[in-house]
């Protein structure tokens, strides 16, 4: 199958220029310079790319939210602040392939007419921002970024910055406040991005692998992208398979892959002789799936049909044995931690729900406490300023909803049937 | 007691001002020169980049509080921060933390009486195919068992 | 102009508007924290969620725009479950406070409670997370972290009305905790103002700790005597005593703020104030009648001016008067008295702070009125007082409760110089100290009247409670001495004086209260 992006991630020196252009990198930049960038938007529409950050919204659509007028100065943001739970394919990429991420700037950026790009990483990732100033820097060296671009006229510059540790500032507008050196809350849309965003100007805030995935683009052209997908998924995914299995990883795969197919085969089924109990699909915030639902399609459209999403891309894979109770309080933990406090039903509501999982899984459940927290679950899904409450709520609801007796048993017997333990 | 950047610090707190259109977007980056500089984000820091920015030290406070990695505290040498989120939870994290916590003998946010390590359970580290990963200052380490801990804990000067 | 249908009701609304405001507008309240018509928008409470057509997920109406045809319901029954589910979760965390705290009576909690609450807790008391509580942030704030909603009104208006943000959120999640520096208290000369923007008894009043339960006072509408901005105020009572000062809203003067020291300045209506007519004899005072005292008085007056010439009395006015009151004086003191020596000053002793915002250097509230109304100051006022440290004077009538910014040592010789000198004013002090004759005035919240402030514009203030002791209404004061004077005033109240006023004073032409109203108005040219 055609590798988009991870063709050459196997060779260390990929990340350096010298070999990078050995594989043919920033020929695109220069294919893309001689095009007019509403062709290079075209290309990008025609490829029916979908945001890889989880949203899925789809980027031609999205760029083409950007004012006509270009008084006012654009902005890219490329967000590379990984926090999904199960996620873990932007660092490959900016370990492994940095430039294929800093040529999908310099294009994007032309496309957009954007003279500022900045690339939000998350603060952990410190290598990883290490390799993207080297790349950013010989990109600069070689003439790709700066004044004058490939002697077009087009001046950009990019700029690595980074975050200090909060999942919520992988929200678009939480991304911007968070540049704009802010407490990491986000922003009431409307204003969208594209209009009022970083600084007060019009915004473009795209995934790290959207970005990737541009130069291949410009390249092949976005049909022959589009081919390699479903009808309205385009081109290759790098999915993430962790949890219980035996090869556990990032796959470049079709967006036509088959959930199961993933699980047992490309990522060589479960470890330890164990049977599947669950799986969550797409990062920690999407429903979670029966092992009896997962013979499906992982493209957006599909998992969207069988009452999940595919995010991220991020399955998690959770072996027989597992407690949900004790899997779902890990959850709980999670959102409640991360959870910016700005707007009350997310801020309280997050906490509540810990603490309610958190008993019933230490055996102090009361009877109704299922119950109210369903209730809970209905007064903070689509109350709140931005997701981050429905990504603590989907999980809440489904782990419910799909393993209810371990729920009830926990809270009749009193205890954790599994011995409390994973 | 007040403090300040180095000249280092200093020229590079300028060229960051030089990268935004804006002079607070200058405060992460700046919180982040201060934890190095300093050793960590003490109130004298806080009250230093204000006035560098040019706002209040609440509203630096407040920037330094949200988020994990500034601390405003020290800690200790080693800055162990072991994930404890699903998938690392999945491959027997729980274990893990267990294990070290018992091993320095303090409990996960308390540093050793020595200063050398500061344990702490953060949340995902994004490198969930390498679960159980932890991060030591800069440095993450994956696929990591007990054994593995033990060596890398152990070998630490 | 945008058409919105809300409850089935419809409205023209212009350009802008949100849903929020353009329900206001038509009568129905739609429940809120976080949005102040005076700060920015920051849709972080989600109590005014509303139903909109056309729109899968509930909205805020105070960051909804109209747009033309919209279609609102803020009275169904998802509406009301979702107010109240988030009511639910805001109150998890809140301290039993209610019996001790000061916002009781006109909590935001408590009143939407009432109203869309009633609901039995679920949350386990031994979860709620505690956070630091009655602190001394500086200013004239206490704040309790624990008590706090966490709307932001108060990082809003120190961002954007003070520009001085010595308050903001620390932490995140629900640990999040509005605090300050340590070290940096709140330093401004507008805290006073995060206690009223407050919507629970997070931020409250130091000075109006603990002493009363609001639902005890009464209300009047005032203007602050503090200095020559005139904010409009609602000042708060019970019995005769004044218990808190807050901001009245009027976009043209103060919007809705008020300044620190201008919200205690009613504590010298309740403290240190001449209540009862004395005359000093010997060095001690001897209680007198108001029946025999007035006459006195203006017999006093009259006969030092027939005996040696008008030019041997004389009258001070004060700034603190109002328009009314210094109508009548300028007369009795022209027409009547027939003399030329009637000054005041606006100086008083102290700074003569000001600031870009509220806060005037003059610190008087009508200085404007007094020259209006031909009372001279300046170089006027320091001849007067050269008259009189020469001997020149032998009675002298004095309106308000010092000379200036003279001393009590440097009013006691002043007025040494003058064989009899009545004083009317409302608290004690370096005129009380060294005059004859002492007649106890009403204060502001005991009459009413109006100023003229920095600006030209004539407000009302207006009366709250009797007189306490003894103490008059100047405007009785005067007009019962004119008439002794043979002046012939037939008016009956302030009113009365107003109407006079506006009669034959050029920049007051045309006036009346009815004109003046709520928001006062402006004098000509």
């Amino acid at each position: 199958m055609e590798k988009v992006l991870t063709a050459h991630f196997a060779n260390e020196r990929y990340r350096r220029m010298d070999t990078y252009r050995q594989y043919g990198g920033y020929d695109a930049l220069k294919k893309a310079i001689a095009m007019t960038p509403e062709a290079i938007i075209d290309e990008v529409k025609k490829a029916n790319l979908r945001g890889r950050g989880g949203a899925g919204f789809p980027a031609g659509v999205k760029w083409g939210f950007l004012p006509k007028d270009l008084s006012r100065p654009r902005v890219l943001v490329v967000n590379a602040d990984e926090g999904e739970p199960g996620t873990f394919k932007d660092r490959l990429i900016m370990s492994r392939g940095p430039h294929l991420l800093v040529e999908g700037i310099a294009i994007a950026c032309y496309a957009l007419m954007t003279h500022k790009a900045y690339i939000y990483i998350r603060g952990e990732f410190v290598r990883e921002a290490k390799i993207l100033d080297e790349a950013v820097a010989e990109a600069y060296a070689a003439g790709f970024l700066g004044k004058d671009l490939l002697g077009s006229g087009f001046d950009l510059d990019v700029t690595v910055h980074r975050g200090a540790g909060a999942y919520i500032c992988g929200e678009e507008t939480s991304t911007i406040n968070s540049l704009e050196g802010k407490r990491g809350w986000p922003r009431l849309k409307p204003p969208f991005p594209a209009s009022v965003g970083a600084f007060g100007l019009p915004t473009i805030v795209n995934n790290v692998e959207t970005i990737a995935d541009i130069p291949w683009i410009v390249t092949h052209g976005g049909d022959t992208f589009a081919a390699l997908g479903v009808e309205k998924n385009g081109g290759t995914r790098l999915i993430g398979v962790s949890g219980a299995v035996n090869r556990p990883g990032v796959y470049e795969l079709s967006a036509a892959a088959n959930l199961k197919d993933v699980i047992y085969n490309v990522a060589g089924g479960l470890r330890d002789g164990k049977k599947l109990k669950a799986v969550i699909p797409g990062g920690s915030s999407t429903p979670v799936l029966r092992a009896n639902e997962i013979d499906v399609t992982f493209d957006i459209e599909s998992m969207a049909k069988i009452g999940t999403m595919s995010g991220t891309s991020g399955i998690i894979v959770i072996p027989e044995g597992t407690c949900m109770v004790r899997a779902l309080s890990v959850l709980m933990n999670f959102y409640a931690h991360e959870s910016c406090g700005q707007c009350t039903p997310c801020r309280e509501g997050t906490g509540w729900l810990k603490k309610l999982v958190g008993r019933i899984e230490a055996g102090e459940g009361r009877p109704g406490d299922v119950e109210l927290i369903l209730d809970l679950c209905d007064n903070m899904m689509g109350r709140t300023i931005c997701a981050l409450a429905d990504a603590a709520v989907m999980p809440a609801q489904s782990f419910i909803w799909k393993f209810r007796e371990e729920f009830d048993r926990h809270i009749g017997e009193k205890k954790c049937p599994y011995g409390n333990r994973f | 007691m007040s403090v300040a950047f180095s000249e280092t610090g200093r020229a590079e707190f300028e060229r960051l001002l030089t990268r935004y259109p804006d002079r607070k977007a200058a405060i992460l980056p700046a919180l982040y020169l201060a934890q190095k500089e300093f050793g960590y984000v003490s109130d004298e820091a806080i009250v230093y980049i204000a006035g560098l920015v040019g706002t209040s030290p609440a509203e630096i406070e407040g920037v330094a509080t949200f988020y994990t990695m500034y601390n405003r505290r020290p800690v200790g040498k080693y800055h162990v921060q072991i994930c404890r989120n699903i998938s690392c939870s999945l491959l027997g994290a729980e274990h893990l933390i267990e294990h070290v916590s018992k091993k320095l003998g303090v409990r996960p946010g308390e540093t050793t009486p020595d200063g050398k390590f500061t344990l702490a359970k953060v949340e995902c580290l994004g490198s969930c195919g390498t679960a159980p990963v932890m991060q030591v200052n800069d440095e993450y380490h994956e696929n990591l068992t007990v054994e593995s801990i033990d060596r890398i804990l152990d070998q630490l000067p | 102009m945008p058409t919105l249908t809300i409850n089935g009701m419809t409205v023209d609304v212009p350009p802008g508007t949100t849903i929020l405001e353009a329900a206001k507008d038509v009568g129905v309240e739609i429940p809120h924290y976080c949005y102040h018509p005076k700060l920015s928008i920051a849709g972080n409470c989600r109590m005014c969620l509303v139903e909109v057509e056309k729109y899968p997920k509930l909205q805020t109406a105070c960051s909804t725009v109209v747009s033309d045809g919209m279609v609102v319901r803020a009275d169904t029954e998802k509406v009301r479950k979702a107010v109240t589910g988030v009511l639910e979760l805001m109150l998890i965390h809140h301290p039993i406070d209610c019996p001790i705290c000061d916002q009781a009576g006109e909590c935001g909690l408590q009143n939407y409670y009432m109203k869309f609450g009633l609901h039995k807790s679920r949350y386990a008391l031994e979860d709620k997370v505690h956070k630091k509580k009655v602190q001394d942030i500086g200013g004239q704030i206490v704040l309790d972290a624990e008590r706090c909603i966490l709307c932001s009104r108060c990082v809003r208006f120190l961002t954007e009305v003070t520009g001085t943000r010595e308050l903001d959120f620390f932490s995140r999640g629900d640990h999040s905790e509005i605090a300050i520096f340590p070290g940096r208290p709140l330093d401004n000369n507008y805290t006073g103002n995060l206690a009223d923007i407050c919507p629970v008894g997070a931020l409250t009043s130091k000075d109006f700790r603990f002493k009363c339960r609001v639902w005890f006072l009464k209300a009047f509408d005032s203007i602050c005597t503090g200095c020559s901005k005139g904010c409009n105020v609602d000042a708060h009572y019970k019995g005769d005593i004044l218990y808190r000062l807050k901001p009245r809203w009027n976009d043209a003067v103060n919007q809705a703020w008020m300044c620190d020291v201008g919200r205690l300045t009613y504590k010298a209506m309740n403290e240190a104030r001449l209540l009862t007519p004395f005359v000093c004899e010997e060095g001690a005072r001897k209680v007198a009648a108001w029946g025999s005292l007035l006459p006195e008085v203006a017999f006093r007056l009259k006969a030092a001016a027939d005996r040696g010439g008008p030019d041997r009395v004389a009258v001070i006015a004060s700034p603190q008067s109002s328009n009314e009151e210094l109508y009548l004086l300028r007369r009795l003191a022209t027409e009547l008295l027939g003399t030329k020596n009637l000054a005041f000053t606006h100086r008083v002793a102290g700074d003569g702070f000001s600031d870009d915002f509220l806060i005037q250097a003059d610190k008087n509230p009508n200085t404007r009125g007094a020259r209006l109304l031909g009372i001279p100051d300046g170089a006027a006022f320091d001849a007067l007082v050269a008259r009189i440290a020469s001997g020149g004077i032998d009675a002298l009538l004095v309106f308000g409760n010092v000379l200036g910014s003279l001393s009590e040592e440097e009013t006691a010789a002043l007025l040494a110089n003058v064989p009899f000198v009545a004083q009317v004013g409302t608290n004690e002090g370096p005129v009380s100290k060294a005059a004859t004759a002492v007649l106890p005035s009403a204060s502001v919240s005991e009459r009413g009247g109006t100023f003229t402030n920095h600006a030209g514009r004539v407000q009302r203030f207006r009366f709250g409670f009797p007189p306490r002791g003894k103490a008059m209404n100047p405007v009785e004061i005067l007009v019962s001495m004119g008439n002794r004077l043979g002046a012939g005033w037939t008016f009956a109240g302030e009113a009365a004086v107003f109407n006079a006023v506006a009669g034959t004073e050029a920049p007051f032409a045309g006036m009346s209260y009815d004109s003046i109203g709520m928001f006062g108005q402006e004098i000509k040219g």
